[in-house]
C-alpha cells in the first residue's frame, strides 16, 4: 500500500488541484466574478501583508489541532467525526475556567490548555467507551455528540454561565495571564522575539512531530496502528482492542479540545458560540490530504488555512461568498475518500 | 373535548410531523444499506432536497415542480456518493461526510447567489396544510412499498444479495456495482422527499441549518429498525416523539437547548443499548472491488 | 466438445480440452494456476490472451462456496433466475423447483433452510444444485472434496459419474491424488502456470503425478528424534463456541516433546478448539497448563505471555498486517516484550531460518506469495521459544516446498521440547508429523491412536461420524 500510496499520491494531488480550481472557478462564475479576480483575491488575502500571513497561520493552527486528533483516531481504525464538538467543548472549558480562576501566567496558561484537553478528551472518551464496551458505532455517536456539544455550550453561555459584558452570550474576557501569544498581534510589529515560539502554531507543529514519533516508534503507536489496519490479527497478537479504541478516541478528543483551548487563549480571549466555523469538519479534509501522517498534515493545514483566510478576503474584495471554500473542501474530502478505506472491521 | 385528550392528540400529531422527514431519510438509508452502501450523506441529501425545491418553487410558482427538482437534486447527490462508492471503491463514511459538508456549504452559497442574503430564502409557494398531510401519509405508503419490494420482488432479493455478499451475487450473474448504484440513487430520491417536506410542506422557505442533523438521526433509526423499512419507520416515530416532546416541555420551563438535544440523546442511549445485538447486512459499508 | 485456453501470467499458454462424458482431473500444487484456469473457463476472470470455446453453459462449484449465508436455500439456488408471478417472486414454484432438482440428482436439501445454519457438506450440495439448475454442458469443480468425509467422497463421485454419463464434461481441480486415480479418466498436471503433462489416468500413477507436480522429488521431512515427554497441557471436558464452530466435552493431553495431531473434516469444531486455546473465546471445562489452570476470561495476551502460541488458519485476516513490511509482521505478538532495537535482528532470524523470499525485512507482506507469508507466521511463532504451539492448518494454500519446510520446523520444535497440537484437514500431513492422532467429529473427540497403531480406514470412518 505504501507503494500504491506514492503512485496514488501524485494522482490525488492532481485531483485536488482540479477540484479546487475547477469547481471554484465555476462557483465564482456563477457569482458573476471572474476566476482570476476571485483566486487573485484569495491568494492575495492569504499572503499579502504580514498580518495576513499571520492570519493564514492562525487558521492553519486552528485546523492543525483537530486534524491531528482525527488522524490519530483514523489510524486506529475509528471514525472520529466529532472533532468539532470536542473542539468546542475544549474551548468552552478553557474560556470559562480561565475567566473564573485568575492565576499567575505560569499556572494560568497550562491550566487553560489542560482544561481544554481534558474536556475534549472526555467528549472523545464517551464514544470511545461506547465502542469499547458495547461495540457501538462511533460514527453515529460522534455525530450526535457534535450536536449535543453545541446545544450544551449554547445553553451554558446564554444561561447559567453567561459572563459576557452587556448580556453577550459568551464567557468573560480571559485575563492577560491566561493568554498565549497571538501571531496576528505579533505580526503588527514583526521583530522576532521568543513570543513567536510560544504561539499556538509552533505548539501545534511540535505536537505533530511528537505524535509522528509516537505512532512510528513506540509500542503504543505500533499497537494502535495494528488495531486500525488488521484488528483480528492485532487481537490475537495480544492487543486489547477495546482499550485501544477508548484511548485513541480520548486522545483524539483531547488534541481537538486542546485546539479549542488555543483558539480561546491565543486570539479570541473568550468563548462564544462563534468559536468555530466548522474547523472540526474541515480538519477531516486536512487529515486526508495529509494522508494521516502528522508531518504531511502540517503542510495540508497550511494549504487549507490559506483557503480559509483567503476566503474571507475573497468575499470582502471580490464579492465571492466564503462558502465556496467550504464547498470545495467537501468535494476534496469525497475525492480523497479512497485514502481511508477501512479494513474489515465491524461494529453496529 | 377534554383537555388531556386534546394535549395527547396534539403530541401525537406533532410526532407525525416531526417523524416524517426522519422516515423518508431513514427509508433511503435502509435501501442503500441493504444493498451494502452506508449513506452517511443523508443529511446532505435532505439539504439538497430542501434547498432546491424552494428555489425552483420560487422561480416557477409551483411547489410540485419544486418538489420534483428537490428529488432530482437528492438523486444527483446520491449518484455522486454511489459513484464514489461503487466505481471508485472509496471509504463510504468519509465520502458521505464530505458530501454533507459540500451540500451545506453549497446551499449557503446558493442562498447568497439566488436571494442575495445569507441565512434564509424568501418565502415561496408551498404545499400548505393539505400538502403536509399528503406527505405524511405518503411516507407510510413508501415504507410499506419498500418493505414489499425488498422482501417479495426479484429486484429486492438481488439488492439483499449484494448487501450480504456481492462476490456471491456476482457469481450468480448479478452486476453488484450497478445494483448498488441504483439502490443508493433510489434511496436518495426517497430521502430527498424528507428535505422537500421540511422546506415546502412544514414551512415555506429554506433556512441555513434547517435540517439540524436529522440525516444523522435517520441513520440511528436505520440501525434500531434492524435495517427493515417498517422497523426504521417505527424508530423514526420514536425519535419524532422526542422531538415533539420538546414543545410541551418547553412550556414547562425546561431550557430549550436541553429539549432540542432530546432526540440526539435518545439516539446515543439507544445506540449503547442496541449495539452488538443487531446484525447489519454482512457486506454493509465494505467496498466491493471486482477482481 | 473442445475447449482451448491460452493465457499469460498465472496461466502461461495453456491448452486444455474437455470431452463430454469424461471426468478430467486438473492437478498441481498450490499456486500452480489451476483455480485461475477454472475461473477463466467459467468466465469470472478474463484471460489476457487466448480463447474459451464451450458448447453450452459452463458451471463452476467454487472451493470456498459463493453462497449468501443469510438467505435461504431456494434463494441461493435460484438467485437471479427466480420464478415470477407478476411483480413478485413465486415462492411456492421456487421451492418446488429446488425439490425437483434435488431429487433428480440425488442431493437432498430443505429449500427453506437458511444457509448459514447448514453443515458444510450440505452447503456444497446447495452450491452444486445452483450450478446444475443452469443445465451446464461443462461442470468445473474446484477442490470439491475438501470439506467431505471419506464416505461422502464416494457418494459425491457417484453423483459426478452419473452426470458424466448424461453427457456433461467434468473438470475436477484437486490436489488429492488418490481420488484422481480412483475416479478420473484423464489427468492434466500444471506447474507454475504451465501444463507439464496430460495422461489417461489408466496410464499413470500417483507417484508419477506427484513428481510431475513438484518437478522433482518431494522434499523429505526432518527426522523425528527421540524425546522425553513431560506433562504440559491437560484438557478436561472443554466446551467452547467460536462463530459457527462448536466444541463439546473435549478431553485430551498434550505433552512437551510430542506432536498431537487432530484429524477431522473442516467444520467439526476445530476452530472453537483453537480459539479457546488462544484466549479469543471463553470456554467451560478445565485447561491445566504447566500444572496451573488457564481461565476462561484470560486475554490472548496472557496466553502469549505463558508461552502458548497459536498459528491461526487464516493468515491474511488473523495473523498478518498485509500492508506492513516483513519486520513489523515478525514483531507482531512480541511487541510488548521485544526491544525496538532488536526488531531487525528478529526479522533477520526468521528470514534466514525459514527461507523467506525475498530476503528483505522491508518488503511489504502483501506482495509475498502465500507460502512466504505463512513462513513468516510460522517462523515468528517458532523463534519466540514457545512451549505449546497450536498449529491450525499450518500449510494451508502453500506450495509443497514451503509446506515441507513448515512441517520440518514443527518437528524440530517438537524435538527441542515444545508440545505441538497440529490441527489439520489433510490426513497425510497428520500422518507424516504426529506422534499421536486424535479424531474430531461433530465437535467431540471420538478416537485416539498412537503412531504405531494408525489405521486409515478406521480414522476415516470416525471422521465421518461412524463409530
Amino acid at each position: 500500500m505504501i507503494a500504491a500510496l506514492r503512485k496514488g499520491a501524485l494522482r490525488d494531488v492532481v485531483v485536488v488541484i482540479v477540484v479546487v480550481f475547477g469547481v471554484g472557478s465555476i462557483a465564482m462564475l456563477l457569482a458573476h466574478v471572474s476566476p482570476l479576480d476571485g483566486f487573485g483575491a484569495l491568494f492575495d488575502g492569504a499572503f499579502g501583508t504580514p498580518e495576513e500571513v499571520a492570519e493564514t497561520l492562525v487558521q492553519a493552527t486552528n485546523l492543525l489541532f483537530p486534524a491531528l486528533g482525527i488522524a490519530i483516531a483514523f489510524r486506529a481504525g475509528l471514525f472520529n467525526i466529532g472533532a468539532e464538538g470536542q473542539l468546542i467543548l475544549g474551548g468552552f472549558a478553557a474560556g470559562w475556567l480561565g475567566a473564573q480562576f485568575p492565576l499567575p501566567p505560569y499556572l494560568a496558561v497550562p491550566m487553560v490548555l489542560l482544561a481544554g484537553a481534558l474536556a475534549g478528551g472526555a467528549w472523545g472518551a464517551i464514544p470511545g467507551f461506547l465502542r469499547a464496551r458495547f461495540g457501538a458505532n462511533e460514527v453515529i455517536a460522534t455525530l450526535m455528540l457534535n450536536v449535543i456539544a453545541v446545544l450544551l455550550t449554547t445553553y451554558l453561555v446564554t444561561g447559567p454561565l453567561q459572563q459576557g459584558g452587556g448580556g453577550a452570550a459568551e464567557t468573560a474576557a480571559l485575563p492577560k495571564a491566561a493568554q498565549i501569544p497571538d501571531l496576528i498581534a505579533l505580526a503588527a510589529d514583526p521583530h522576532f522575539t521568543l513570543a513567536y515560539l510560544l504561539t499556538p502554531f509552533v505548539v501545534a507543529i511540535v505536537l505533530a512531530f511528537v505524535l509522528w514519533r509516537v505512532l512510528a516508534r513506540t509500542v503504543f503507536g505500533y499497537e494502535l496502528r495494528a488495531a486500525g489496519e488488521a484488528p483480528e490479527a492485532a487481537r490475537r497478537a495480544g492487543i486489547d482492542l477495546g482499550r485501544t479504541a477508548f484511548v485513541a478516541m480520548a486522545l483524539s478528543g483531547a488534541i481537538a479540545g486542546l485546539g479549542g483551548a488555543t483558539i480561546v487563549s491565543g486570539g479570541l480571549h473568550r468563548f462564544n458560540t462563534g468559536l468555530s466555523p466548522g474547523y472540526g469538519f474541515i480538519a477531516i479534509a486536512v487529515a486526508l490530504v495529509g494522508n494521516l501522517d502528522p508531518r504531511w498534515i502540517i503542510v495540508a493545514s497550511i494549504a487549507f488555512g490559506m483557503l480559509q483566510s483567503g476566503g474571507i478576503a475573497m468575499q470582502a474584495e471580490a464579492g465571492v461568498p466564503r462558502e465556496v471554500v467550504t464547498l470545495v473542501t467537501g468535494l476534496v474530502i469525497i475525492a480523497l475518500a479512497g485514502r481511508r478505506v477501512v479494513a474489515n472491521r465491524r461494529s453496529t | 373535548m377534554n383537555a388531556t385528550l386534546a394535549a395527547v392528540l396534539a403530541i401525537l400529531g406533532l410526532t407525525l410531523v416531526k417523524a416524517t422527514p426522519l422516515i423518508y431519510a431513514a427509508l433511503g438509508g435502509v435501501l442503500s444499506e441493504r444493498a451494502g452502501v452506508v449513506n452517511i450523506g443523508l443529511e446532505g441529501i435532505l439539504i439538497a432536497g430542501a434547498f432546491t425545491s424552494v428555489v425552483v418553487s420560487g422561480a416557477t410558482g409551483s411547489p410540485l415542480l419544486g418538489a420534483l427538482a428537490g428529488v432530482l437534486a437528492g438523486m444527483l447527490l446520491a449518484a455522486i456518493l454511489a459513484y464514489a462508492a461503487t466505481r471508485l471503491g472509496v471509504d463510504q463514511i468519509v465520502a458521505g461526510t464530505g458530501l454533507n459538508i459540500a451540500a451545506l456549504a453549497g446551499a449557503a452559497f446558493g442562498l447568497v447567489l439566488v436571494y442575495h442574503q445569507p441565512g434564509a430564502s424568501h418565502e415561496v409557494p408551498a404545499f400548505g396544510h393539505t400538502g403536509e398531510v399528503v406527505f405524511i401519509v405518503l411516507a407510510f405508503v413508501v415504507a410499506a412499498a419498500l418493505q414489499f419490494v425488498l422482501t417479495r420482488t426479484p429486484w429486492g432479493l438481488r439488492v439483499r444479495a449484494c448487501g450480504e455478499d456481492p462476490g456471491a451475487a456476482e457469481s450468480a450473474g448479478i452486476d453488484a456495482l450497478k445494483t448498488r448504484f441504483r439502490a443508493v440513487v433510489i434511496g436518495g430520491a426517497i430521502a430527498s422527499l424528507g428535505g422537500v417536506y421540511l422546506s415546502l410542506a412544514e414551512l415555506d422557505l429554506y433556512s441555513d441549518g434547517m435540517t439540524a442533523g436529522r440525516g444523522f438521526i435517520a441513520l440511528a433509526a436505520v440501525i434500531f429498525g434492524r435495517w427493515t423499512p417498517l422497523g426504521a419507520t417505527g424508530a423514526a416515530l420514536f425519535f419524532g416523539f422526542f422531538a415533539a416532546l420538546q414543545y410541551s416541555l418547553q412550556r414547562a420551563g425546561v431550557p430549550s437547548q436541553l429539549m432540542q438535544a432530546l432526540p440526539y440523546l435518545a439516539a446515543l442511549v439507544a445506540l449503547a443499548g442496541f449495539a452488538g445485538r443487531v446484525r447489519a447486512p454482512a457486506a454493509d459499508g465494505i467496498p466491493y472491488v471486482r477482481q | 466438445m473442445r475447449k482451448r485456453f491460452g493465457a499469460v501470467q498465472a496461466v502461461d499458454g495453456v491448452d486444455l480440452e474437455l470431452h463430454p462424458g469424461e471426468i478430467h482431473a486438473l492437478v498441481g500444487e498450490n499456486g500452480a494456476g489451476k483455480s485461475t484456469l477454472a475461473a477463466i473457463a467459467y468466465g469470472a476472470v478474463r484471460a489476457d490472451e487466448g480463447s474459451v470455446d464451450a458448447n453450452g453453459v459452463v458451471g463452476l462449484v467454487h472451493q470456498h462456496f459463493k453462497l449468501i449465508d443469510r438467505l435461504r436455500v431456494w434463494e441461493n439456488v435460484l438467485l437471479n433466475r427466480e420464478p415470477k408471478r407478476g411483480w413478485t417472486i413465486d415462492v411456492a414454484a421456487a421451492r418446488e423447483r429446488v425439490r425437483t432438482l434435488a431429487s433428480t440428482y440425488g442431493l437432498a436439501v430443505d429449500p427453506d433452510a437458511v444457509v448459514e445454519t447448514l453443515p458444510v457438506g450440505i452447503k456444497q450440495r446447495v452450491e452444486l444444485l445452483r450450478e446444475l439448475d443452469r443445465e451446464p454442458s461443462v461442470l468445473l469443480l474446484d477442490e470439491p472434496t475438501a470439506a467431505l468425509a471419506p464416505s461422502e467422497i464416494a457418494s459425491f463421485f457417484t453423483t459426478i459419474g452419473d452426470l458424466a454419463k448424461r453427457g456433461t464434461a467434468i473438470l475436477v481441480v484437486t490436489h488429492k491424488l488418490a481420488e484422481v486415480i480412483a475416479y478420473s479418466q484423464r489427468v492434466t498436471v500444471m506447474r507454475a502456470g504451465r501444463v507439464i503433462a496430460s495422461h489417461l489416468t489408466s496410464e499413470t500413477s500417483a507417484d508419477a503425478i506427484a513428481r510431475e507436480m513438484v518437478g522433482g522429488e518431494v522434499p523429505a521431512l526432518a527426522a523425528r528424534a527421540a524425546t522425553t515427554v513431560a506433562p504440559l497441557l491437560e484438557v478436561r471436558a472443554l466446551s467452547a463456541r467460536s462463530a459457527t464452530s462448536a466444541l463439546a466435552n473435549a478431553t485430551f493431553d498434550v505433552r512437551a516433546g510430542e506432536i498431537v495431531g487432530v484429524a477431522g473434516i473442516e467444520g467439526n469444531g476445530q476452530t472453537a478448539l483453537a480459539d479457546a486455546l488462544a484466549g479469543v473465546v471463553p470456554f467451560t471445562g478445565e485447561l491445566i497448563y504447566e500444572g496451573a489452570p488457564l481461565h476462561a476470561g484470560d486475554t490472548p495476551a496472557s496466553r502469549l505471555a505463558r508461552g502458548i502460541r497459536v498459528i491461526p488458519q487464516d493468515r491474511r485476516h488473523e495473523a498478518l498486517v498485509l500492508d506492513w513490511n516483513v519486520r513489523d509482521n515478525v514483531v507482531l505478538g512480541r511487541q510488548q516484550s521485544l526491544a525496538i532495537a532488536r526488531y531487525g535482528d528478529a526479522a533477520r532470524e526468521v528470514i534466514e531460518r525459514f527461507d523467506v523470499r525475498p530476503a528483505d525485512p522491508n518488503a511489504v507482506v502483501a506482495q509475498l506469495s502465500g507460502g512466504n507469508q505463512q513462513k513468516i507466521v510460522v517462523g515468528r511463532t517458532l523463534t519466540s521459544a514457545p512451549k505449546l504451539v497450536v498449529a491450525y492448518q499450518p500449510t494451508r494454500g502453500i506450495d509443497i516446498g514451503a509446506a515441507a519446510l513448515v512441517q520440518s520446523r514443527l518437528i524440530e520444535a517438537r524435538n527441542a521440547g515444545a508440545g505441538v497440537l497440529l490441527i489439520s484437514f489433510e490426513l497425510d500431513e497428520i500422518f507424516a508429523c504426529a506422534d499421536r492422532v486424535l479424531v474430531i467429529a461433530n465437535g467431540t473427540f471420538v478416537g485416539s491412536f498412537d503412531r504405531a497403531s494408525i489405521d486409515r480406514g478406521r480414522i476415516g470412518a470416525l471422521m465421518a461420524g461412524h463409530a
